[in-house]
């Protein structure tokens, strides 16, 4: 894998296992989100499963993992011993397992980072890892072992929100939807909110990302939007003026079960409208005239969307 | 694979930073390492433009940044964006 940091390492040693002062501080909490659907081959899973169990061996730096798996993952799959066997023998010995029945993934990080956020404390991070990327690959296994890097931050430099980004071709679906569809859409409902997370990533919606304690207390009792949480809580810090950090972790792609058809491209740009239309209606509505501006809004919202839509298709379809 | 970047504070790692900037003056590197001094570490020119420095840094993770012939500059290699104190954007690196 290509180096894309101008500050090279010159050697690669082996980590000292001695905690620094910001470490004692506070506790990182892991959460696993399971894939929705299984893979058929376990390759991935398996090496994502090496970096949670040796999570889960660092007792004093890392709380028990959580992996959050979806009740129709379970049912769909529990005739089928493989994965009866690798949910027992590695996902249950390695990690906590939360079964919630969730009507999406964003539900499925409500779930873990709330369970996860009961047992925390207020010097505490929290780490949200997705299941469903190549980590078997070399690269996905360079991913892995970068990934720790968002936690540290988050207690190193004292931030509130570390988003890890992700480098994929111009032509994969969600670089494609996050160009013309979510910054598009930022930038109509939230203008100067967008500018300023664009000077932070071009991946608003990465699932790869670590939490304060008193940031996710925040996000956690505020209204949670069914869909693109990273994006909202990218608003929320700019609302607040949180201190983000963006950190590169990789190439690395999602499992073909998850990626993003045309249509499935098409329902994430049209939920991330809803999901800022909303926002902008509740941090608005005091305002007197609010109705009149946002009926202008959502007339350019409609034609950004349509157009997005139509890009997409070109592309994707 | 390792999964702990904390250490010891006195161990201490060489990296390189590169700034390609063949017009300008002087390139400066400022961090949470040097306390933002803008006199602690100028970096050399090279044959190709490029300036080039190595500085021994502590575990962790760094802010750093580019002063080019004064004006502060992002590195647009770098693994990470964050802010200084002030509030400015500067490059984040981590060392391991």
């Amino acid at each position: 894998m290509k180096k894309t940091a101008a500050a090279i390492r010159q050697t690669q040693p082996e980590a000292p296992r001695k905690k620094s002062a910001a470490a004692q501080n506070g506790k990182v909490h892991p959460v696993v989100i399971y894939p929705f659907r299984q893979p058929s081959d376990y390759s991935d899973l398996e090496q994502l499963y090496q970096l949670v169990a040796r999570l889960d061996a660092e007792k004093d730096r890392y709380s028990r993992p959580i992996t959050v798996m979806d009740r129709k993952t379970h049912y769909a799959m529990e005739g089928n011993k493989h994965f009866v066997d690798f949910r027992k023998d590695t996902v249950a010995r390695h990690s906590d397992i939360l079964d919630a029945w969730c009507v999406d993934t964003c539900q499925m990080w409500y779930s873990g980072l709330g369970m996860a956020f009961e047992k925390g404390g207020p010097e505490d991070v929290y780490w949200l890892i997705p299941g469903d990327f190549n980590y078997g690959t070399a690269v996905g296994k360079e991913v892995l072992g970068r990934l720790h890097d968002l936690p540290e931050i988050i207690l190193e430099l004292k931030q509130d929100l570390c988003i890890g980004e992700i480098a994929t071709d111009q032509n994969n679906s969600k670089q494609l939807i996050d160009t013309y569809g979510t910054f598009a859409l930022l930038y109509t409902w939230f203008p100067a909110e967008a500018q300023e997370i664009r000077q932070y990533t071009e991946r608003p919606r990465s699932e790869f990302f670590a939490i304060r304690h008193s940031f996710l207390r925040e996000v956690l009792r505020q209204r949670w939007y069914a869909y693109e949480q990273t994006v909202v809580m990218l608003l929320q810090a700019v609302f607040s003026n949180k201190h983000i950090s963006r950190f590169f972790v990789g190439n690395i792609s999602d499992l073909p079960e998850g990626r993003e058809s045309l249509a499935s491209a098409m329902q994430q740009v049209e939920r991330t409208e809803r999901v800022l239309k909303t926002l902008w209606r509740e941090r608005n509505q005091p305002k007197t005239g609010w109705t009149e501006q946002y009926r202008s809004l959502e007339i350019q919202s409609e034609q950004v969307r349509r157009t997005a839509l139509s890009i997409l298709q070109n592309l994707l379809g | 694979m390792s999964i702990s970047s904390y250490g010891p504070k006195k161990t201490l790692r060489a990296i390189n930073f590169i700034c390609n900037a063949p017009q300008a003056q002087s390139v400066n590197l400022v961090g949470d390492f040097n306390k933002w001094n803008p006199a602690a570490h100028p970096l050399k020119k090279m044959l190709d433009g490029a300036w080039l420095l190595s500085v021994e840094l502590h575990h962790g993770h760094h802010r750093y940044a580019f002063l080019v012939d004064g004006a502060l500059t992002l590195d647009p290699r770098a693994q990470g964006i964050t802010r200084n104190d002030k509030g400015e954007r500067v490059s984040l690196v981590p060392v391991s």
